[in-house]
């Protein structure tokens, strides 16, 4: 196991020591709140922020394994295209948008615009979320356990939005429809793996209400 | 549209093939986008329809097998009937129908400010002696990021293909600016709609994707575009240019995200996209990622750390604001900023926004050369001028008015066969330039077409080469608005050239700049925005 003060590191000097380290080992990264951008891009391994994190945090992710133990910054796991994010604390404004693949766990609430443009990333809030979650989200799933703000779901295209507590408003083109069978399931092995404690018969599931949303 | 009712439309019925033999040629009604023609299935015969719709883009007459079409302006109707011109009633009449706003491709119709009331100034005996184009050299080489790259690109002509993506454009369009890219060592652009496996090696010049043999010399650069849909954007894909491009805005629709209409998003598009078959791929108008400039600041200090520090970071703009939003970008980061101004194109648009939204580009370049002189980086960081750039004429124009390179967009769709008819969007372009309909995509090859594209580009390179030795330079570089007059008051107003005759620069342009960047005060033109967009903003 490895460690990385990045006090007084700038962003390279991070990004190139959890290069150099990562290769079989777990790498832990500590003072990094100042830092926008660690773990960007990268493709194997396993890194532990200890603290909170900066923005942008393992943006352009592509399997990597991340995770913070207090809270992320903003833009968390942007455009991530596979691997797991795992966030103990809060997330900031927009985490996990425009993000292909992988899985985002987020175990405290979550700000404004989470999720947005999502096209395939499994996105789960222990917490509450804010506004305008999941907008334009093209594939892919978010799961809220906690309430949601305005605008869950604007303009949802694919993809679905489970929660188990309230929205203040649902945004264009969504359809509210009972749960399934299968749905249950699928969240109920996911708080399981990830420990989460809910209950997935109470929640609600949201889908696109036009498969082909064209706007003039 | 102001075209619409502007051309008269004859068919020589001797010669028509239709008319001596109902049924056995319908050419003209299948080719044209707009339906002018109409084909009757029961009779065989072909008859206008509806003459008015016809845009003047003669692609029925150039089809036609017996040359039997005429298309002639009838510019004086529309003199004399304006402001309400057939164009203006058959638009009111189309929303009054649909209750819809027109949609269009290309670019700007009409006169707007150009580059044609800017002349050349020679040199003669009172400047130094003009050089020899014929025995004499001239460095036309741009290398862009050379001080903050560790792989500047090193172009080998001040051109570029600006970005057209995968989906408004061919799979073969994109294939045949690729090739032409290599030919010329200049470089092609992934647009916003992901990129194409063809991409990656046919514009290093190679011929398939095992890099073995490089049949296009000199081989050139491909530039990857990080837009506001992210469509197809991987760390791989970032990493799989020469260079990346950061996409704020686009001169046809600046303030827009990109339109893709459903009916052009088929099986491939849709892959590469990311997106359901059929359904309209509209890219936000802004980063969601990104709130204030520091965001962007960090956004591009993190993608030269996925890119490992080895490949120039590039923005594209439509400047409403060019000197703020060219300053911006320097703060940003940028190696070279793409200026594109209201003539610009587009696969998609409204028509109002194409038409009377954004900056002409002769206004644009004089502000973001300002700009950059301000911060001490111009020629340092590139400015590329984009927006209704025809010819080596308007291109040298562009470089002495300060531009670093220039990019030919629509010249380069014209260059490929296109004539011009605004119908991009419909996915039926008979050049199988913008459509993606296997039939009509056949009849563009990609390598004929890369090589049609990089005549193109040669012969402008030899034009600008004659006009920068005949006004006494052999360096890009040394060119300068000295070299150009402006023909009449608006143009020496909207660029600060000198007037023909009067030789200097109208007297208003010596109260600019009153500032220096970046203080925030004074004319308002050194203010950078860091203002947060929040939720409310969103919903209004």
């Amino acid at each position: 196991m490895k460690t990385i003060n990045a006090k007084e590191l700038n962003l390279r000097d991070v990004n190139t020591a959890i290069k150099q380290q990562i290769n079989g080992h777990r790498v832990i990264v500590t003072d990094a709140e100042h830092i926008h951008g660690v773990a960007a891009g990268l493709k194997v391994g396993d890194i532990l922020i200890q603290g909170d994190s900066g923005d942008y945090l393992g943006m352009l992710a592509d399997g990597v394994t991340i995770e913070v133990t207090r809270n992320a910054g903003k833009y968390a796991a942007d455009n991530m295209t596979r691997g797991q994010l795992l966030i103990q604390g809060n997330a900031g404004f927009g985490a996990a948008q425009y993000c292909y693949g992988g899985t985002v766990v987020i175990y405290g609430g979550a700000e404004d615009f989470t999720g947005t443009m999502n096209k395939g990333a499994t996105i789960i809030v222990a917490g509450d979320i804010g506004d305008e979650a999941a907008t334009y989200m093209l594939d892919g799933q978010l799961i809220v356990v906690g309430n949601a703000g305005f605008n869950l779901a604007n303009y949802l295209i694919r993809g679905a939005v489970y929660i188990g507590g309230e929205w203040k408003s649902l945004g264009h083109n969504t359809h509210h429809v009972p749960m399934t069978n299968d749905d249950e399931s699928q969240l109920r092995s996911l708080f399981e793996r990830y420990g989460i404690e809910a209950d997935p018969s109470r929640f609600k599931k949201i889908i696109a209400a036009s498969k082909k949303p064209f706007y003039n | 549209m102001s075209a619409i009712g502007t051309f008269c439309v004859s068919v020589n019925r001797q010669a028509c093939l239709n008319s001596q033999m109902p049924g056995k040629c319908g050419t003209c009604a299948e080719v044209c986008p707009h339906g002018v023609y109409a084909f009757d299935s029961q009779s065989g015969q072909v008859h206008i329809q509806n003459y008015n719709t016809c845009v003047g883009c003669r692609i029925c007459a150039e089809f036609c097998p017996t040359d039997a079409i005429r298309i002639n302006p009838a510019e004086s109707e529309y003199i004399s009937r304006y402001p309400w011109t057939f164009g203006v009633i058959e638009e009111i009449h189309h929303k009054a129908q649909t209750g819809s706003y027109l949609l269009r491709g290309f670019g700007t119709q009409g006169p707007t400010p150009n580059f044609d009331m800017i002349t050349v100034v020679p040199s003669q005996i009172a400047s130094q002696p003009p050089r020899d184009k014929y025995r004499e050299e001239c460095d036309m080489e741009l290398v862009i990021g050379e001080d903050t790259c560790e792989k500047p690109m090193r172009l080998k002509l001040p051109f570029v293909w600006p970005a057209m993506s995968f989906g408004a454009l061919s799979k073969e369009a994109k294939m045949a600016l690729a090739i032409g890219a290599a030919m010329t060592g200049i470089a092609t652009n992934t647009g916003e709609g992901g990129m194409l496996p063809e991409e990656a090696y046919l514009s290093r010049g190679y011929e398939d994707d095992s890099f073995s043999f490089q049949r296009w010399q000199p081989g050139g650069y491909l530039v990857v575009q990080w837009s506001t849909g992210r469509w197809g954007v991987s760390a791989d894909y970032v990493r799989g240019g020469d260079a990346v491009e950061v996409k704020i805005g686009q001169g046809a629709k600046p303030g827009m995200g990109g339109h893709l209409l459903g009916a052009k998003v088929g099986e491939e598009v849709a892959r590469v996209r990311g997106i359901p078959v059929g359904s309209d791929a509209l890219s936000p108008c802004r980063y969601y990622d990104v709130q204030t400039l520091d965001d962007m600041k960090h956004q591009v200090a993190m993608l030269r750390d996925v890119t490992d520090y080895q490949v120039p970071i590039l923005f594209k703009l439509g400047p409403s604001r060019p000197y703020a939003d060219v300053a911006a970008c320097i703060e940003a980061g940028a190696d070279a900023i793409s200026i594109d101004g209201l003539v610009g194109g587009t696969g998609c648009s409204p028509d109002l926004v194409t038409q009377g939204v954004g900056i002409p580009t002769i206004a644009c370049i004089p502000q973001a050369v300002q700009a950059l002189k301000d911060y001490g980086v111009h020629r340092k960081v590139k400015l590329i001028a984009l927006g209704g750039i025809r010819n080596g004429l308007d291109a040298f124009k562009a470089l002495a008015m300060g531009a670093d390179a220039v990019g030919f967009g629509s010249a380069a769709e014209v260059a490929m066969g296109c004539r011009v008819c605004y119908a991009c969007h419909k996915g039926n372009c008979p050049y199988g330039i913008t459509s993606h309909r296997p039939e009509l995509r056949a009849r563009l090859d990609p390598v004929e077409t890369g090589q049609k594209l990089a005549n193109f580009i040669h012969a402008n390179a030899e034009e600008v080469k004659i006009l920068t030795m005949l006004s006494g330079h052999n360096r890009i570089a040394d060119l300068s608005t000295e070299d150009l007059r402006a023909m009449d008051f608006n143009t020496a107003a909207l660029t600060g050239l000198k007037l023909a005759g009067y030789d200097r620069p109208l007297p208003f342009w010596d109260q600019w700049p009153q500032s220096s960047a970046g203080d925030g005060s004074g004319n308002g033109h050194g203010q950078v925005p860091n203002r947060p967009v929040t939720s409310e903003h969103h919903r209004g």
